[in-house]
């Protein structure tokens, strides 16, 4: 078929017949080679990052005393003196972040957000009542909450994971923070975010309830996302109403790329690559960091995963992966296909 | 006038909205307009806030660090004022 494709006397048709031949050509020898390919190999090609600068993790946590000036945050604790805090914010954030680490470290061989060994910069009790948690492109700051809706954002392990995962995308494949490029960034750090937390609590793909920010929203029935069934963290809030998340594509949200359209939905259609994963995971079993884990950071580490990058190209780059490391029609591949295809994409 | 902050963005994005009546000039807003700009940014932050400001019909985004001593009050207690719109 391909082949009379390729001699076919339309000029576009032949154009794009040559190039799906030539791109299965290269598919089918990378995966050949893959499967043979040493532990030494793939560290050399960099699919398991290389150990570089110091190989410990350094962190700094200061206190904002609610206030806004970053720069005039007190020193509460670092890894160098180990001091004794009283602090429950600069505890969690400890914790999450050394949480963080590990999981990157030990699984991955990843230095740190950078790779390079970066001291990781946390800073709690950031202005009065804030309800909010960010990266600002050099440390983590987070909110104590207002106290009514929200309680600290330090509260829950798996949004400082999701912080921490917004400095290691930055430093790869660093996606735009706009549309659906900006959606896999969110839906990135939600994913890496849940495993932190399930890794944390050694939790399997059937004992997590897959949701972020339990602790963070008040009340026994609300969290701030959920990655098995988007669109339901909460439903009926006295204040916030019902979360809008979707799961598949069907329900895709265009909205403005402006600040109060949140960047075209970075935060609301990431529902729909956070389903995709949670399928995955779920079909493959066990724990998600596993496999499903070392797909999704195989992705954030191709260097063919470009800034502008929508749902398609992450999901033909999972399936290209999960084939890499585990065989074509391997329960991984297949797993990964059937997420793409439960979310729609 | 009718001055209103508006906050948007967040690892939840969610608006909040606070109102107050001011006695000032237009001139006065003007000036004030140019003051607390926000900088350009090449990307936005991470789950980061944002900041508009609301006079009659038009909203500006704005920075509210950069917000002058003499205002600092009045955009203090509107902060605080920041209530959930769903």
């Amino acid at each position: 078929m391909l082949a009379k494709l390729m001699e076919s006397d339309n000029k576009k048709v032949a154009d794009m017949a040559v190039n799906t031949n030539f791109r299965s050509y290269r598919f089918r020898n990378d995966r050949i080679f893959f499967q043979k390919a040493s532990l030494r190999d793939k560290k050399i090609l960099g699919l398991i990052a290389k150990q570089t600068g110091i190989d410990v993790m350094q962190m700094e946590v200061y206190d904002c005393k609610q206030k806004t000036d970053l720069a005039g945050a007190a020193l509460l604790w670092d890894t160098k003196n180990n001091q004794k805090i009283t602090s429950l914010a600069g505890k969690n954030v400890i914790k999450g972040g050394k949480a963080s680490w590990d999981f990157y470290r030990q699984l991955f061989g990843r230095n740190s957000i950078d790779n390079k060994g970066l001291l990781i910069k946390q800073y709690v009790h950031y202005d009065k009542g804030m309800d909010n948690a960010y990266w600002d492109g050099r440390r983590m700051v987070y909110g104590d909450g207002d106290g009514t809706v929200f309680t600290s954002f330090t509260n829950d392990i798996d949004v400082i994971g999701h912080e921490l995962t917004h400095g290691v995308t930055e430093n790869e494949a660093n996606l735009n923070y706009e549309n659906q490029a900006g959606a896999l960034n969110e839906s990135f750090s939600d994913i890496f975010g849940i495993m932190i937390k399930q890794r944390f609590n050694n939790q399997d793909v059937k004992k997590s309830n897959w949701l972020i920010g339990e602790k963070v929203l008040i009340g026994p029935k609300y969290a701030l996302r959920s990655l098995k069934a988007p669109g339901t963290a909460y439903i009926n809030h006295p204040e916030l109403g019902s979360d809008p998340q979707p799961a598949t594509m069907d329900k895709y949200q265009n909205l403005p790329n402006t600040n109060s359209g949140d960047w075209g939905g970075v935060h609301i259609n990431s529902g729909i690559p956070n389903f995709a994963f949670y399928v995955a995971a779920y079909n493959m079993g066990g724990f998600a960091w596993d496999k499903a884990g070392r797909i999704w950071y195989a992705v954030l580490i191709d260097k063919s995963f470009l800034q502008n990058a929508n749902f398609v190209d992450v999901k033909n780059l999972t399936i290209v992966h999960a084939e890499k490391l585990y065989g074509i029609n391997s329960r991984e591949a297949i797993a990964v296909k059937q997420g793409w295809a439960e979310a729609k994409v | 006038m009718k001055i209103k902050l508006i906050r948007t963005g967040g690892f939840l994005p969610i608006t909040r909205e606070a109102e107050t009546e001011v006695n000032l000039s237009d001139t006065q807003v003007k000036q004030l307009l140019e003051v607390i700009q926000p900088d350009r940014i090449s990307s936005p932050v991470k789950d980061g806030h944002y900041y508009l400001l609301e006079i009659g019909t038009s909203s500006t985004s704005i920075d509210l660090e950069k917000v002058p001593a003499e205002y600092k009050a009045l955009f203090s207690k509107l902060k605080n004022d920041l209530r959930i719109i769903k």
